[in-house]
């Protein structure tokens, strides 16, 4: 295979690859990603972005628009300083954080919040002109804006497309190219056209977002999840092959939806005053935090899940005793979030502000376990940098997570991150392994030559089901080891996984990174022996939470035979455990 | 474990008489699920992948003559789901 400069310079064609030479590679368009390419593109880098979607404008975790916000404002009290906030970190995350890099999202917010401003965003309400911030999730201050972000990500999708960024659209990253711990691009293909690019890049970015499609849900259909279904964890399993380091992919998360129909709201719903009450009527959520409904999203939803296996369901919304303004307020904010919210209601029947709405537990997602500041994914330093040199993670893939803001802040520090580590960084990138690409992609379009293989629905199907059967929210020893088994009984079949054409095939790679999620979950739930966070991580064997011994984050990293696991206390930042050495390059 | 063979619910229903043929629900759609012949405007989208719809409803919001509707089916409805089978066996 023979590549040949074109007259653009930074392409090349083969009869295998596209190849393109780029500064800066980022996976996903979504919120992080989008602002992670902001800073490098206004440094003059050049930066390429490869997107599973075909647009920049909506959110990458929820698709459509924003409907809140959570930022320090620095407006005077003092709940409203960075200061204030990490202080309450530690209880808000049941002391399983890495405070530095929190540290650094919280200072960072009001900064990120005024330049998000600057790009176009309108965060005041529109009726007063003032900002309307609102209190939830256990947070100790009103610092949710509440405002209507329909356009919210089109702003920022906006200045990427004018800072020139080059969009791969449809595009899937299969595998990262790495080399001596230091990453140097990846591998993709266009799920439309069949084209395979190799992207060489100076740095990486993994914006990819959170882990859905992984367990059961009220309705059945495997799509019908919270947050995107789209997103698979394919940063998490790609840089988890690349051998960066990951943490808290115990917790899992969950929230609660109208039964049936898995979608956003829950923030809106609570931070406006909605109760919810069991089957005898009792709003019951002061039985489970002091906060009542005001409590984290993860007590919310463990004080449901309890009330379930208690027998108290079915469990209800409650809005009627809301005053009409409110619930004008809370109609249009939900159908900010999720679009469908009001036709669905519709045909049902459903007249949420007079009537009872039955909920459910969501499906189960590897996120931020229902905390602000704790994510389960790639462990980053206070760069956004991983355990592998030049491979950064922001948003809900990274270790520290806080919903759009978290991936906003974290995002744009990567950005800033990867111009320094590329200004530090001298030689050039390694020449690419012709053979290894062509074999990269002759393995994944053999799934497309398969005739009777293991279709990807049934593979994910196995997943989920053992998921939610023994790594969801009552696991003991014995059913993590049995879902292990399971688990890699299933990584054996993959080779024989079949694709019927190319957006199959690409539903195969992301079946493989939910299942490699899984196997994650299952081995980091293993090695936790206590509880913590309530169901995030409920261990019936071990139902008590053990400060004394597990104050530790457990770290999952690639073995001779798959996951490994070791722990590091959290009075250390997880960069404590990167071999290239816990010290972000200097700016 | 085998996926039953069902027939498959749409959840879009595209109005023959007022689609455009613009291709825009094709561009917006998040799971690549639309299919929409370019530079044709006899052809109407395809819903290609039905059973991997997210119900976003984004190309609903997106079709400039209102000619597509989201039709939630019957298990998000009126669902029936026990919500404690969704909470995990015990093993033993």
């Amino acid at each position: 295979m023979a590549f040949a400069v074109n007259n653009r310079g930074a392409y090349t064609m083969s009869k295998d690859f596209i190849q393109i030479e780029t500064d800066v590679l980022v996976v996903g368009g979504g919120v992080a990603g989008s602002m992670a390419a902001i800073p490098a593109l206004e440094a003059g880098l050049k930066v390429v972005i490869c997107e599973k979607g075909k647009v920049l404008d909506h959110c990458g975790s929820i698709g459509c628009g924003v409907d809140h916000y959570l930022t320090i404002m620095d407006s005077g009290p003092e709940w409203d300083t960075p200061e204030f906030l990490i202080k309450h970190v530690p209880e808000l995350t049941d002391g399983i954080v890495d405070m530095e890099v929190a540290g650094r999202v919280i200072r960072e917010m009001p900064r990120i919040f005024r330049k998000i401003e600057s790009l176009g965003v309108d965060f005041r309400d529109r009726q007063t002109g003032d900002y309307y911030r609102l209190r939830s999730f256990g947070l100790p201050g009103t610092y949710h804006i509440n405002f209507d972000g329909t356009d919210f990500k089109k702003h920022l999708g906006e200045r990427v497309r004018k800072g020139k960024a080059t969009v791969l659209m449809r595009t899937m990253v299969v595998q990262l190219l790495v080399k001596d711990n230091r990453a140097y691009g990846a591998v993709a293909f266009n799920f439309r056209t069949g084209e395979w690019t190799v992207i060489r890049a100076k740095a990486v970015v993994l914006a990819a977002g959170d882990v859905n499609r992984i367990s059961q849900n009220a309705s059945g259909l495997s799509f019908d999840s919270w947050h995107i279904p789209y997103n698979t964890g394919d940063a998490q399993a790609m840089g988890y092959h690349a051998g960066a380091a990951l943490a808290n992919m115990e917790s899992v998360e969950a929230t609660l939806t109208p039964k049936g129909f898995s979608c956003q709201g829950l923030n809106a719903l609570v931070s406006l005053g909605a109760y919810f009450v069991n089957k005898a009527g009792e709003r019951f959520m002061f039985k489970y935090d002091k906060k009542g409904e005001n409590a984290r999203r993860a007590v919310i939803a463990d004080g449901v899940i309890n009330e379930y296996l208690l027998g108290n369901g079915p469990i209800y919304l409650d809005c009627r005793h809301l005053p009409q303004d409110m619930l004008d307020r809370m109609e249009h904010t939900l159908q900010v979030d999720r679009y469908t919210l009001p036709a669905y209601y519709q045909q049902k029947g459903v007249n949420f502000r007079e009537e009872l709405v039955e909920v459910s537990v969501s499906e189960l997602s590897i996120r931020r376990s229902g905390v602000y500041f704790r994510g389960s994914g790639l462990a980053v330093d206070t760069n956004g940098e991983t355990a592998v040199e030049a491979l950064f993670a922001a948003g809900d893939c990274a270790t520290v997570s806080g919903g759009i803001s978290g991936a906003a802040v974290l995002g744009h520090i990567a950005g800033e991150g990867v111009v320094q580590r590329i200004r530090a960084s001298s030689g050039s990138l390694p020449a690419l392994d012709l053979k290894a690409l062509a074999q990269i992609r002759a393995q994944s379009e053999a799934h497309l030559q398969q005739e009777s293989g293991l279709p990807w629905k049934d593979h994910e199907e196995t997943t989920r089901q053992t998921v939610s059967d023994y790594v969801g929210v009552r696991r003991n020893d014995r059913g993590l080891r049995m879902a292990l088994d399971t688990l890699c009984a299933l990584a054996k079949r993959e080779p024989t996984m079949k694709a019927d054409d190319l957006h199959g095939l690409m539903r195969v790679h992301e079946a493989k990174n939910i299942r490699m999620n899984a196997e994650m979950m299952a081995t980091a739930s293993l090695a936790r022996q206590e509880t913590r966070t309530g169901s995030s991580h409920f261990r019936m064997d071990y139902p008590k939470t053990d400060d004394v011994n597990w104050r530790k984050f457990v770290i999952v990293e690639r073995g001779a035979n798959g996951p490994v696991t070791r722990t590091l206390s959290t009075d250390q930042p997880l960069s404590a455990a990167f071999s290239r050495g816990n010290t972000a390059v200097a700016a | 474990m085998t996926t039953a063979k069902k027939e498959v619910f749409n959840p879009i229903r595209i109005n023959p008489e007022t689609c455009v043929k613009c291709n825009l629900c094709d561009w917006i759609c998040p799971g690549d699920l639309i299919y929409k012949e370019e530079d044709n405007r006899e052809t109407l989208p395809v819903i290609k992948y039905p059973d991997e719809c997210w119900y976003c409803g984004l190309c609903q919001s997106i079709c400039p003559t209102n000619a597509i509707t989201v039709v939630f089916p019957e298990q998000m409805i009126h669902n029936k789901t026990e919500v404690i089978t969704l909470l995990g066996k015990v093993a033993e």
